[in-house]
């Protein structure tokens, strides 16, 4: 209440000089705002925000990828926190099968985060809409696309249908059992297991730069990123309390991974559950940045030809959650020869490939479309090779390449790169 | 679902339309299934714009107006298409793009075919020697200068709804930037059109800086709000991206001498980007940190481009505002209103108290500007229930001003929400008229404002109205709008 008072301070003399009835009338609207509009109920939906979402005249929906992917007013913002907020009163009964397409709108969203930049309000609507989930779990009207994911972390304890860290062996990638002395845990993504030649060239980064590291893939499992989006908390803590024991057993105080959102979810979703590790996390980038600041990679090959011209993709988890857009830019720019173009919209304005959030199971096409925007964004910089530090970013871009362009474009990682020229 | 958890305030006179399905089969046949829908979840999104009074519906639940279908085209042809079959089912058609008008422009009140532009969102060309960039019409305003931006360039059109607004909606609407006192409004930065007329014809008008080739055709179709045509492809003028930009603000303790200091600098042909003056409330409201600015009147101005220019713009807009008792308060309340200007939260905050809001902007020439302005607050102040009503002055030209007022009340207990806003809109209004103003600078006319189309217009109103007839004769293309007063008929009164 409050901030309120505070924020509406001015009004003072206003209410002050209103005359009696109209202020009688006002003065029960304040009172009565909460039962109004805000009822107490059995919900976790963060009501308010929904409310301060769906009125706004949807000031971020130019930056919105999902409507800027379906070119539809059913996917703004705006409407989709209208519709979380029906849901959350009873005005759409989400039990109500006939109003499934409205529960799914709750999901389509690819967490990118650009909303929270344009935000009067400075939150994120995805972070409006897992409150609207929330809800919608208890109930029990998960949608089934999310509760095939759920099945898969609880049988393989990774977002696949088998224990895609089972497959190293097959995938030429070395593990390193840790001795519980290590000064580094490699924290590899499941879907970086998608991209075993990124997973190769940060381990013999690693190695080359004597650091001394464990990767433990016999005992990987998920770090509940996708539990968390979906908001199922049970399983996401199971594999959290898993991730400590892995983490800490390491004795490593520093965990690096090859995924953003892994390092997201590791410490800031972590946190909010209640999960502490005492470690620094941070993405292999920034360590790789350092690593090379410190001398501990020397540049000793010349860059080959196709890849002297590159565009920067910043994955939107490492540049608006993790806030880092300078290590890739650091790293790039210590190649020799290396001529770098950056996209326009860059940085923490960088555009998402689609495959962030919950949208690629919920409408895959609409997750496609954005993934097509962005590579046509990259490609408007006029290289063919386009950087980034996501196995997501580099899943989602892939579906965004046509035909055409599969044998001209080249979606790698930072690692990669640097494994030509070091 | 079902829609009936809902109240439908426009729920009268809507068209019926015997085959739906067969209806939806043929628009699918034009754009593909695809692109076509009549699903609950998507004719709810499309209901409303932002017309302030819907918001308030919008948290009670109520539904301004349901569309029956939603068509999303890629091509003039398509569009061209749609027309033809929606003249021969005598069905309506809305265009729609973004969603931002605030005067109810885009509410498919007789339900019909929401014909959606968003997916007519490339930039197709600047050309840096004539200096314009040609992009289609359904482009988000922020995602069009951004691209302007990054090549050097500024479109110049920066209104308070760029990040929600599209070129073509800018065009319907006859719009205005906060920069316009530099770069124009959008007719003065329109230089040639594609639209698609009400029954299916394709028309271009070409791009030139100046032609002497008859009548300003192209100018009837800047402003006209969806009902004579859907503008497809524009191009417009750009320039380059400025140099430099000072920023200037000086407090003034009255409101007539801010107006004169403005209209002194406007009359020595110095044209600064930005200039807003706030009057005392709305300083203390905005600007209620700044100590020098208490209770007086607050005035922000933005000079952009060479530096030469810029710095000469800058001495001769800060001397006369000296010579006309500013006070200078440095580039800090500028600053202020740079990071606030899209800060809009207003619009969630005021309906959770049941509180009825609205912003009218009307147009005015300098020599009755002050006691247009006085006259406009002391009639509202009257009105019970109003608790607050103000403006500032935010377009300005050598001969005139565009004035922006902002009110909010609760209605008293024996009248209902749209009977207070409407007394208010109506006594606004009748006091412009009277005193020869004309009721929008730039928000348009739309649903809410048609009720006062034939004062404002007179006699010429009737020759409009025939271009209507002649261009829309099954009268198809957004109806209820700018030509006929169904805001009552409709409305909660």
């Amino acid at each position: 209440m409050s901030d309120i008072l505070d924020k509406y301070k001015w009004m003072g003399p206003i209410i002050q000089k209103m005359d009696r009835d109209i202020k009688r009338i006002f003065m029960k609207n304040f009172r009565m705002r909460d039962k109004n509009f805000f009822p107490e109920g059995d919900y976790k939906a963060d009501v308010k925000n929904l409310v301060n979402c769906m009125l706004c005249p949807n000031m971020c929906r130019f930056d919105c990828g999902t409507l800027q992917a379906a070119n539809s007013e059913t996917m703004s913002p705006a409407y989709k926190a209208r519709i979380g907020y029906y849901l959350t009163i009873g005005k759409i009964d989400p039990l109500d099968p006939s109003n499934k397409e409205f529960i799914d709108l709750m999901y389509k969203c690819s967490n990118e985060e650009s909303c929270k930049v344009w935000c009067p309000f400075e939150f994120s609507v995805v972070s409006l809409l897992e409150t609207v989930r929330d809800d919608l779990n208890d109930k029990g009207v998960m949608p089934d696309y999310c509760k095939e994911q759920i099945k898969k972390l609880k049988k393989t304890n990774t977002i696949e249908d088998h224990n895609i860290y089972e497959t190293y062996k097959e995938k030429g990638i070395e593990n390193i059992e840790t001795d519980g002395k290590d000064d580094v845990y490699y924290y590899i993504g499941c879907e970086s297991m998608k991209f075993p030649e990124v997973v190769k060239a940060n381990i013999e980064i690693l190695k080359k730069a004597g650091v001394k590291f464990s990767t433990n893939l016999e005992k990987k499992v998920c770090c509940g990123g996708p539990a968390f989006n979906i908001r199922d908390l049970k399983i996401a803590k199971e594999l959290a309390n898993k991730n400590k024991e892995l983490i800490e057993n390491t004795g490593a105080k520093v965990v690096v991974s090859d995924c953003p959102g892994c390092i997201e979810t590791l410490s800031t979703r972590y946190q909010k559950a209640g999960i502490e590790i005492d470690v620094k996390f941070i993405h292999i980038v920034q360590y790789i940045k350092d690593l090379i600041d410190n001398g501990k990679i020397n540049f000793e090959r010349e860059i080959p030809s196709e890849y002297k011209k590159v565009a920067i993709h910043d994955p939107c988890l490492l540049a608006r959650n993790l806030n880092d857009t300078e290590s890739i830019r650091a790293i790039l720019n210590k190649v020799p020869g290396i001529e770098i173009i950056e996209p326009i919209y860059n940085k923490q304005y960088t555009h998402c490939c689609g495959w962030s959030g919950t949208v690629h199971w919920a409408e895959k096409n609409i997750a496609i479309k954005e993934a097509t925007n962005r590579i046509n964004e990259l490609k408007e910089t006029g290289a063919s090779v386009f950087i980034s530090a996501c196995p997501e970013c580099e899943l989602g871009l892939a579906y965004g390449i046509s035909e055409n362009d599969k044998e001209k474009i080249k979606i790698i990682d930072v690692s990669e790169l640097l494994m030509k020229v070091i | 679902m079902n829609l009936e958890n809902f109240e439908l305030i426009y729920k009268e006179n809507r068209v019926k339309i015997k085959d739906k399905a067969k209806i939806k089969s043929k628009l699918g046949e034009i754009v593909g299934n695809e692109n076509v829908s009549d699903k609950e979840i998507d004719i709810l999104a499309y209901n409303k714009d932002t017309t302030l009074i819907t918001l308030n519906w919008t948290l009670e639940g109520k539904i301004a107006a349901l569309p029956d279908f939603i068509v999303w085209p890629e091509t003039p042809e398509q569009i061209s298409s749609i027309l033809r079959l929606a003249n021969e089912e005598k069905i309506p058609v809305i265009p729609f793009s973004e969603g931002s008008g605030v005067v109810g422009g885009a509410i498919p009140i007789y339900g019909g075919i929401i014909l959606d532009m968003k997916k007519f969102n490339k930039i197709l060309e600047i050309n840096d020697k004539d200096l314009t960039v040609t992009c289609e019409a359904g482009i988000n305003g922020m995602n069009l200068e951004r691209y302007l931006n990054a090549k050097g360039y500024t479109g110049g059109h920066i209104p308070q709804s760029l990040y929600t607004s599209s070129v073509g909606g800018w065009i319907a609407h006859r719009a205005a930037g906060q920069f316009s006192s530099k770069y124009g409004k959008i007719e003065d930065i329109v230089m040639g059109m594609e639209l698609v007329l009400p029954q299916g014809d394709i028309i271009k008008f070409k791009t030139i800086a100046r032609a002497s080739t008859g009548p300003q055709l192209d100018k009837l179709f800047i402003g006209n709000e969806g009902t004579l045509g859907i503008v497809t492809k524009a191009t417009l003028k750009i320039w380059p991206y400025p140099e430099k930009r000072a920023l200037i603000s000086y407090a003034f303790p009255t409101f007539e001498d801010s107006l004169e200091a403005t209209r002194q600098i406007l009359r020595q042909q110095i044209y600064p980007a930005v200039i807003r003056i706030y009057d005392a409330d709305e300083t203390n409201r905005h600007f209620g940190h700044i100590e020098k600015a208490k209770d007086k009147v607050m005035v922000v101005f933005v000079c952009e481009g060479i530096e030469r220019l810029v710095d000469l713009e800058e001495t001769i807009t800060r001397e006369t505002c000296e010579k006309n008792n500013g006070i200078y308060c440095g580039e800090a309340p500028v600053e202020h209103w740079f990071e606030t200007r899209f800060k809009v939260t207003e619009t969630s905050s005021t309906p959770t108290f049941k509180i009825v809001a609205d912003t009218i902007e009307i147009g005015f020439l300098w020599d009755k500007a002050a006691d247009m302005y006085h006259s406009v607050i002391e009639a509202t102040k009257k009105i019970q229930g109003v608790m607050m009503m103000t403006a500032h002055v935010s377009h300005f030209y050598p001969n005139g001003v565009g004035f922006y007022f902002t009110f909010a009340g609760i209605p008293p207990k024996e009248k209902t929400d749209f009977e207070f806003y409407q007394e208010v809109w109506n006594c606004v209004v009748k006091t412009v008229l009277d005193m020869g103003g004309t009721i929008s600078h730039h928000h348009g006319i739309g649903l809410n404002r048609a009720q006062w189309m034939p004062v404002e217009w007179g006699k010429s109103f009737d020759t409009l109205k025939s271009i209507k007839k002649l261009l829309d004769p099954n009268n198809i293309l957004n109806p209820g709008k700018v030509y006929e007063s169904a805001w009552k008929e409709g409305g909660r009164n």
